[in-house]
Formats: structure tokens, C-alpha cells, sequence
């Protein structure tokens, strides 16, 4: 893991990016031998550092394929098969990291928190405590049934909230990325999302980065923009080695069409130093 | 867990709004939901789901239903391999929780074993070449499976056409 724990020197960075959340997510099959009622021993793998709990919805699965193009997404329907595992938060003190946990899914946020100045602790210290989430996850389902964790999905997102001043020089959507221009006026709101397949250099897809933009209000009732940017697909091999490589790649896209698609005067507010 | 509760777990829903003025993005959540339009999508989804539902031996010895993981993404692949015109597929259920996609014309026979997400052996064969068959082992990426799927749905049109 020291290359993942390694920033690559070509990549940009900021001083000050507009990023209010980031997760990392690997989606794997269901271990064996592994039920809901078990959830409380998941939760004591974690709980010195993760002492609060929530549940939650479950999320579905969710898989990138490919072949024609583009036709439309297939989640919008509703399998139940019986029983459904909630799926669980643990979350730090400060609620500004959680473990999300379900069956088939372990995920890993840092947030913004409000109150608390807490910056952005990097992604390499993201992911480092994330491998030794899932490896603990690993040793926990294998004191179940004889199994490793069988990755088939990884997903990380950025979700940047990028400030709509009421007017001047960073009021227009075109203030701060470069696809956006719809002259004046401009709309109250827009909803865009562009999806791209990321191919491998032997020409074979692996995954998609979906950027979706969004208008929204922040708590305080000022305009924001919501840039969401994410990379999901599938790792190489089904290890959790494979999924945190995939992770790794998916950062490096991420930053590279963040960097691509906003303004060189918002990277100069965001203090771009690289 | 009800169907009404599992459907409202959509991309707004799972990001919830908490006290502490952040939006809790949840991974694997963030498709825009657009459903294909062929014709046969809704009776395929309503067999799958039927299909996840199977009692445990519903195949007469020890048989669990399909894996609702199987499931979600026979439904992805059939959305990236099936032009719109695609004739309507037979699914069949495995023994191990796994299942089969299967098209059978006059023309071709072709078969999708899903024993996993991303872990698919597919197979074609055509009876204008009776000792030739199509054997693969397919993950994620499906664009021959659409290649083989057009061919049986222009095929027939095609003789028709010759015919004339």
C-alpha cells in the first residue's frame, strides 16, 4: 500500500478546494454465515473510534456494465427479497468521519461538520484508514466461515459546495467551470449530469466518472453550487487490494476533471499550487 | 423491510440531511434513474424479483432463491447488451442462487450464465453454422453479447427481405 499512501507529483492540488465530503465505497458479496443480528459485533471492530450509531435505508446494489451505448439506467425497480439488513453509520465523535455498513457494502466519509473547523485530512490518510477497515472487516466475516471479501464494485466521490455570490465576478455558473455558459440571465437552478466511460489502455472500460451539478440553498439560505464527481466500476481481481488500486485511480480521475472542468480564476481562489 | 420502504431508498433519500449541515452522500447511489424502454423490461424485472422470492429448496432438494446481487446485475447487463428490438428473454434460476438468461429462435440459440456480479459465461449457437459455437467468459463490458443480440434481431427481417 506505500503507492497509495503516496501523492502522485503530476497531480494538481489545492489549498483551500471547495470539498465538503468524500467517500469511499467497495460493494462485495455477502459473506457467508454473516446476519443482521451479528451487526453489534461489526460495530465493536470499530467503536473506539466510531462510538455513535445510526441506521439507515439500505442502499442498492449497484453495478457499472457496458456495451451499447448509453441506454438509460436499470435501477428503478424494487426487488425485495424478504428481510433487509438496515444499513448501519458508525460515526466519530465529531460525526465529521463514519463507516457506513451493510452486508454487502463497507464505506468510509469525512464531512464537513459545522461548528467544527475541521480541514480536509487528505485522501491518502482517508484510504489508509479505509484498507485497515476493510482488512479488519476481512478477519471478522473469515472467524465466520473460511472467506475472503470478493470485491465487485468500488466507488469514491467528491462532493464539492462551491458559494453563488448574489452578484460580481463569482455570481454566474460560468465563474467557476468552464462548460456552463448560458449567458444572461442565467436560470435560477439547473440539474446537469455527464457520465463518461473510463477505458483501460488495452482498451477494455472499467468504470465510469459521473459529474453531476446541481443548484442548491446552503443552511444559511445562500445560493451554492453541488459538484459532485464520481468514479465507480470494477476492480481488476475481487481483493481488497484490487478495490483500494481502483480507489486510488478513481482520486487521481477525480482531481484531474475537478481541475478540468472549473475556471483558472476559481483555482486561483481555491489556491491551486500545483 | 417492505417493497415501499426498500423503493424509497433513492438517491435523495440516501442522502440525508443530518444536524450537522452536511448532505451524507451515499456511495453506489447516485445514478440519474431512466429506464430502458423495451418492451418486455417490466414482465423481465417482475420475473426477477419473482425469482429472488423462491422458497429455500424450491427446486426440490436445498436450492435458495436468486441472489438478489445476481438480480440487480442481470438487470444491469441485460440494459448495456439489449438493443431495443431485442426479443424477449426466458430467465431460469440455478441451484446455487445464480441464473440463466436464455433467447431461443429459429435462427440462434443464446445463453447468459450469471454465476455472479461480474462473472458470466456466455454462449451462441447458430444454426447456420451448425458445428461452430460461441463460448465466452464475460465480467463487466457485454458490447458482444449486443453484437450477437442485433444479429438475431435483424435476422429474421433479413430472410424475410431474400424471400421477396
Amino acid at each position: 500500500m506505500s503507492e497509495i499512501l503516496s501523492r502522485p507529483d503530476n497531480l494538481p492540488d489545492y489549498q483551500n478546494p471547495p470539498l465538503n465530503e468524500v467517500v469511499l465505497g467497495v460493494q462485495f458479496a455477502p459473506a457467508q454465515g454473516y446476519q443482521q443480528i451479528r451487526a453489534g459485533e461489526v460495530w465493536k471492530l470499530y467503536q473506539s473510534d466510531f462510538p455513535l450509531v445510526e441506521e439507515q435505508l439500505p442502499i442498492p446494489p449497484n453495478f457499472e456494465t457496458f456495451g451499447l451505448p448509453f441506454q438509460g439506467n436499470a435501477l428503478n425497480f424494487g426487488f425485495v427479497t424478504g428481510a433487509m439488513h438496515d444499513r448501519f453509520w458508525f460515526l466519530s465523535p465529531s460525526k465529521d468521519e463514519l463507516i457506513q455498513f451493510q452486508p454487502d457494502r463497507l464505506l468510509h466519509n469525512w464531512r464537513k461538520v459545522k461548528g467544527h473547523n475541521n480541514s480536509y485530512p487528505r485522501f491518502e490518510k482517508i484510504i489508509a484508514s479505509f484498507e485497515k477497515e476493510l482488512f479488519c472487516l476481512e478477519q471478522y466475516f473469515r472467524s465466520l466461515s473460511p472467506q475472503d471479501i470478493k470485491c465487485n464494485q468500488a466507488e469514491i466521490s467528491y462532493i464539492n459546495y462551491i458559494p453563488l455570490d448574489h452578484d460580481g465576478p463569482r455570481s454566474q455558473f460560468s465563474n467557476w467551470l468552464r462548460f456552463l455558459n448560458f449567458g444572461n440571465p442565467e436560470p435560477d437552478d439547473a440539474s446537469v449530469t455527464l457520465r463518461r466511460t473510463l477505458i483501460r489502455s488495452d482498451g477494455a472500460p472499467y468504470g465510469r466518472i459521473i459529474c453531476e451539478l446541481n443548484t442548491a440553498l446552503n443552511p444559511q439560505g445562500a445560493r451554492m453550487l453541488v459538484l459532485t464527481l464520481t468514479v465507480r466500476g470494477a476492480p481488476l481481481d475481487q481483493s481488497i487490494s484490487a478495490a483500494l488500486q481502483f480507489l486510488k485511480g478513481g482520486r487521481d480521475v477525480i482531481v484531474e476533471e475537478f481541475t478540468s472542468i472549473t475556471t483558472d480564476s476559481a483555482h486561483e481562489l481555491w489556491g491551486r499550487v500545483r | 423491510m417492505n417493497r415501499t420502504r426498500f423503493a424509497a431508498a433513492s438517491m435523495q433519500q440516501l442522502r440525508i440531511e443530518t444536524g450537522a449541515d452536511v448532505v451524507s452522500h451515499a456511495a453506489f447511489s447516485s445514478n440519474i434513474v431512466c429506464e430502458p424502454r423495451r418492451a418486455w423490461w417490466h414482465p423481465i424485472v417482475a420475473r426477477l424479483d419473482e425469482l429472488c422470492k423462491l422458497p429455500i429448496g424450491w427446486d426440490g432438494y436445498h436450492a435458495p432463491p436468486v441472489l438478489f446481487g445476481n438480480a440487480y446485475f442481470a438487470i444491469n447487463m441485460l440494459a448495456s447488451a439489449c438493443p431495443f428490438d431485442a426479443p424477449e428473454p426466458q430467465i431460469v434460476p440455478g441451484s446455487n442462487g445464480d441464473l440463466q438468461i436464455e433467447w431461443h429462435t429459429e435462427t440462434a440459440d443464446i445463453e447468459l450464465h450469471v454465476r455472479a456480479p461480474n462473472d458470466v459465461d456466455a454462449w451462441r449457437a447458430q444454426t447456420s453454422t451448425p458445428d461452430h459455437e460461441d463460448q465466452l467468459h464475460l465480467t463487466i463490458d457485454f458490447k458482444v453479447v449486443a453484437g450477437w443480440l442485433a444479429e438475431l434481431s435483424e435476422t429474421p427481417i433479413a430472410a424475410r427481405s431474400s424471400a421477396a
